[in-house]
């Protein structure tokens, strides 16, 4: 297969075309995999300044009362998007609503533990604490679940 | 919420109806009266309806959950002793049957936490994490279960056995005033310092001791296995907290 890579300076986000001779059941997995690599970034603000992050960098979305925060390793930011357009813009296999209030980045999560009166409690990057709520842990193993199959269908 | 009152209310029915039913068909048995009183009657639905709501608490968690439970205990609890009460249970014998209920109630926590701690076992387990601890700890107490055995099982037959015939002084004094309860203290303390909470270790000196009680002294000694399993949690906790304590400013 050949790959080439063309550089246009005003494009915003990568925009990737397969040529092929045929459809085909690789080229359907390659073409899926693909668009979720280069789901679009999340705009966040930080003050005046306005910012578009790669997905992967957030560790967690979150309501405060005032509104939306994205929490990355190093900042915390402001986001104009409800938590449910969050959901619909982000990497479903990565991304997964945990409470009513908060959706994490699986693929940031360090530990997981139960306390005595059945709170589960996930780490992410080994500091910051999120709460899980029963109601969606099958979800979460759910969305785990999903990219399990789509890891092993991959390899 | 019209969906959640609905299963509330449907649930409570259904529980007052089996109540009823219960109430109906075992207080005659048992009681061995013609049948139950109205009062009796009405006792036996009120507990089959606040049993039927029983797993509710349950869909909450943290805070809500340990509070929605113990609302539901101290109801639960009035309502069983009113009816133990009214079927002519008396002081020593109506806190036995509190205790039953207690005991009950433990059991299901117990049933449910478990299950939880497997869910979050297959969580772990997804997103390519250690395993964790083991389930109440059991495998991380195990360590201490010789010491314990040592404290609550031979150390009393070695001071019996040392102790004069007619003043046990060793066994009798030293070993529930002193010794337990410090040796409690200090295993807890070191077992929390090292592996954090592990509720089953007071347990484990609790039933340990046990044995001891009816093979060296009686029923009046039963205080004994108080005197060793809460050090022994005290101490846990404190060494818990201590370890909290030094990995937060780590």
């Amino acid at each position: 297969m050949e790959v080439e890579i063309r550089i246009e300076p005003e494009r915003r986000e990568p925009r990737v075309v397969i040529l092929a001779g045929e459809e085909s059941e690789e080229l359907r997995r390659l073409a899926e995999n693909l668009s979720r690599l280069a789901l679009g970034p999340i705009p966040v603000s930080r003050g005046e300044e306005k910012l578009l992050l790669p997905q992967g960098e957030f560790l967690r979305f979150y309501t405060d009362g005032k509104g939306v925060s994205a929490q990355t390793e190093a900042e915390l930011y402001t986001v104009h998007l409800r938590l449910y357009e969050l959901e619909e813009r982000l990497d479903a296999t990565r991304f997964v609503r945990i409470s009513n209030g908060e959706i994490i980045n699986l693929d940031r999560v360090t530990a997981v533990d139960l306390s005595l009166s059945g709170t589960i409690r996930m780490t992410l990057d080994g500091a910051v604490n999120a709460y899980v709520s029963r109601r969606y842990v099958k979800k979460i193993k759910e969305t785990l679940n999903l990219g399990r199959r789509k890891e092993n269908a991959k390899n | 919420m019209r969906k959640i009152k609905w299963a509330w209310a449907a649930k409570i029915l259904a529980g007052a109806v089996a109540g009823l039913l219960c109430g109906v068909v075992l207080v005659s048995y048992f009681v061995g009266t013609r049948g139950p009183s109205p009062i009796t009657c009405l006792l036996c639905a009120a507990l089959g309806a606040a049993a039927g709501t029983a797993t509710l608490p349950f869909a909450d968690d943290g805070r809500m959950l340990v509070l929605c439970s113990a609302a539901h205990f101290g109801v639960t609890a009035s309502l069983f002793a009113l009816l133990a009460a009214q079927l002519g249970a008396r002081g020593g014998n109506l806190l036995v049957w509190e205790g039953v209920l207690a005991l009950l109630y433990a059991v299901i926590w117990l049933g449910r936490w478990i299950g939880w701690y497997v869910e979050v076992m297959r969580l772990r387990a997804l997103l390519g994490l250690a395993p964790g601890p083991t389930p109440l700890k059991w495998r991380e107490t195990l360590p201490y279960l010789p010491f314990a055995l040592l404290l609550c099982d031979i150390l009393p037959l070695i001071l019996r056995w040392l102790d004069a015939p007619d003043v046990p002084v060793l066994s009798g004094l030293i070993l529930p005033y002193l010794l337990l309860p410090a040796a409690g203290f200090s295993s807890g303390l070191s077992l929390g310092k090292r592996q954090g909470v592990c509720p089953l270790y007071p347990v484990a000196c609790f039933v340990c001791y046990l044995p001891m009680v009816y093979l060296l002294f009686n029923d009046t000694a039963l205080f004994h296995c108080f005197m060793v399993a809460l050090p022994a949690l005290a101490g846990n906790v404190l060494g818990w907290l201590y370890r909290r304590a030094v990995l937060k400013t780590r």
